[in-house]
């Protein structure tokens, strides 16, 4: 699937969490210059349950100690709208992780920028998420490849270097990864016999 | 020969949650006024143009935008919350006008088109919070109602005290305006903490103490509470026997014993009655005026910029003492103060820093080591650790 490019607005759903009319005003009509699609919402209200590309969210609307402090933390980016700058609200506005923020009052300029970054960082948050989790995988697999070295340099009586050398080789050969073959290795207690796959 | 007249703009809600203290504000404004139009020792008058936002938030940036464009004012004098000032300040720096803003507040904010004159953080909070780790407790049960006061007071009560090893007991919040508090009252009589702090605001706050006071009647307790924002008018709504022992941090206070001070009470007390009492928003807003004026006079212009520079450390011996505007973030230099509340609504005021302090609005020379430190305990204490801090009684 073709990754949507941060520069590229249009068509993308914007959520409104405002209250104050005059900045509502001027974000309906710059998200309406770039081509998104709005809702509006109150923020004394819980999130709605529809899917969108953005949150813009008036943080000062929302009371720092309340049921709905926490029912933001959402999938979709959020762009902040700032006014107080104690560190109280920002320390609750740091735990809802906003992909960019703007500081009120608002103008004509600068919500161009906080999109482009909050689609961008979102994005990079997503790439960042699906890398860590492959290395998390190979962390939780090092345990069974260190078993399938032992085992090697057991039954085919070579060093540790030369166990993993070969483990990795074969693996290239039978196109697979090494905790894939690592895994199969303890299984069956020494090298599997399998004949190398072909492309 | 008639003096040129000055416009100036006031913007004080008459109506909503707290006009009572915006009624105040408005009093030492209008009392300024007519001191400065009779005064000899000014070639000019003002003329005070009022708008009433009615204490909806909105209505402060409305109220603002007529008052440049209908009034012609470069001056404004006005608002109470942070949130209303919030809404002021992208018009008087879009248009390069100046707010005078005489309350006090939390803090974090520094526009080169606002004059505050009310204290920084620095000024109430951590003189009070200081007191209390050395000579009351490290563990201190916080109550106070849900807004950015209470949020960043807390904060920074709980910065300096965990620092210190004390323990915020709790953290109890009331949405404002909330005047049931028989829950909160009950665990504090259940747990007894040996202290409460209080940033409640208006008739919240005095409910709460009404019944904590009933409650620790009843219970034989006598709990310490804390506040940094209760004045003389507060008090008497409170009533006389409840509104007793409070512990109150404030730039000023009706009792502050200088010349200026027992001169500006007597002319207050002239113009509102014997039984009126000039509260600190009250003075505050009184020496707003006053410095802007004596600002206009120096700079010989109502130029916002002029005026600007002009009071930049210009010093004036306010009823509250010695106050001059800090020209590095347009904060004021002011003197902290701790009194207790005693019978007859006044406050007896038992420690004041020996000079104005520098405003810290961000807090940023805040030296967390050194403000939590328990030194022995000791009467003197905190003379003991800051040199520059002097205990009056």
């Amino acid at each position: 699937m073709t990754r949507p490019s941060p520069f590229s607005v249009r068509g993308r759903r914007a959520l409104m969490v405002m209250r104050d009319e005059r900045e509502i005003s001027i974000m309906r009509r710059q998200l309406n210059r770039l081509g998104m699609t709005i809702t509006e919402y109150d923020p004394a209200e819980s999130p709605p349950d529809e899917a969108v590309d953005v949150i813009v969210l008036d943080a000062d609307s929302i009371p720092i100690k309340s049921d709905l402090a926490t029912v933001w933390k959402v999938d979709a980016p959020i762009i902040a709208l700032i006014g107080t700058e104690t560190p109280s609200r920002l320390k609750w506005l740091l735990d809802l992780k906003p992909a960019s923020f703007l500081i009120k009052p608002l103008r004509s300029a600068g919500l161009y920028t906080a999109l482009v970054v909050a689609f961008d960082s979102a994005q990079r948050r997503i790439d960042e998420a699906a890398r860590i989790e492959r290395l998390e995988d190979r962390i939780r697999c090092r345990r069974v490849v260190f078993a399938a070295i032992l085992q090697v340099m057991r039954t085919h009586d070579r060093s540790e270097s030369e166990a993993f050398t070969l483990i990795r080789e074969t693996a290239m050969r039978h196109r697979t990864t090494i905790e894939q073959l690592s895994a199969e290795i303890v299984a069956v207690g020494g090298m599997p016999h399998r004949t190398p796959r072909t492309a | 020969m008639t003096k040129p007249s000055i416009p100036l703009g006031l913007v004080f809600s008459q109506s909503g949650p707290y006009a009572m203290m915006a009624g105040e504000m408005l009093k030492g404004a209008l009392m300024a006024i007519d001191e400065i139009n009779q005064h000899h020792g000014f070639d000019f008058t003002f003329a005070p143009h009022l708008r009433d936002p009615g204490g909806i938030v909105a209505a402060y940036h409305t109220a603002c935008a007529d008052l440049i464009r209908e009034e012609h004012v470069d001056h404004i004098v006005g608002c109470y919350t942070s949130a209303s000032r919030k809404q002021v300040i992208p018009i008087v720096e879009r248009t390069e006008r100046l707010l005078w803003h005489p309350a006090r507040y939390e803090g974090f904010e520094s526009s080169d088109n606002v004059i505050y004159v009310g204290a920084a953080p620095n000024h109430t909070v951590v003189p009070l919070v200081r007191h209390m780790l050395d000579h009351i407790s490290g563990d201190v049960f916080c109550i106070g109602s849900n807004y950015v006061w209470t949020w960043e007071t807390n904060r920074v009560t709980r910065e300096i005290v965990t620092s210190a090893g004390g323990r915020i007991l709790a953290e109890r919040l009331l949405e404002l305006g909330e005047t049931a508090v028989d829950h909160i009252i009950k665990e504090i009589i259940d747990r007894k903490p040996p202290v409460v702090f209080n940033t409640l605001v208006g008739e919240s706050s005095y409910s709460f103490i009404r019944a904590l006071h009933a409650a620790t009647m009843r219970a034989g307790l006598a709990i310490p509470m804390l506040s940094c924002s209760l004045c003389e008018p507060e008090l008497k709504l409170i009533g006389s026997a409840a509104s007793v022992g409070c512990i109150t941090s404030s730039a000023y206070f009706e009792s502050i014993e200088r010349p200026e001070n027992r001169a500006f009470v007597a002319r207050w007390k002239a113009r509102y009655g014997a039984d009126s009492n000039p509260s600190v928003d009250g003075q505050s807003t009184y020496i707003c005026v006053i410095l802007l004026a004596r600002a206009i006079r120096r700079a010989d212009s109502a130029d916002v910029g002029a005026v600007r520079r002009a009071a930049a450390n210009h010093r004036y011996d306010s009823p509250q003492g010695p106050i001059w505007v800090d020209p590095d973030n347009n904060h004021c230099f002011l003197t902290p103060r701790l009194a207790r509340s005693v019978h007859g609504c006044q406050f007896r005021i038992f420690w004041e820093a020996d000079a104005p302090e520098r405003p810290d609005p961000y807090l940023s020379n805040l030296d967390l080591p050194a403000v939590g430190t328990r030194p022995e305990k000791s009467n003197d204490a905190m003379t003991k650790r800051s040199t520059h801090l002097r205990i009056v009684k």
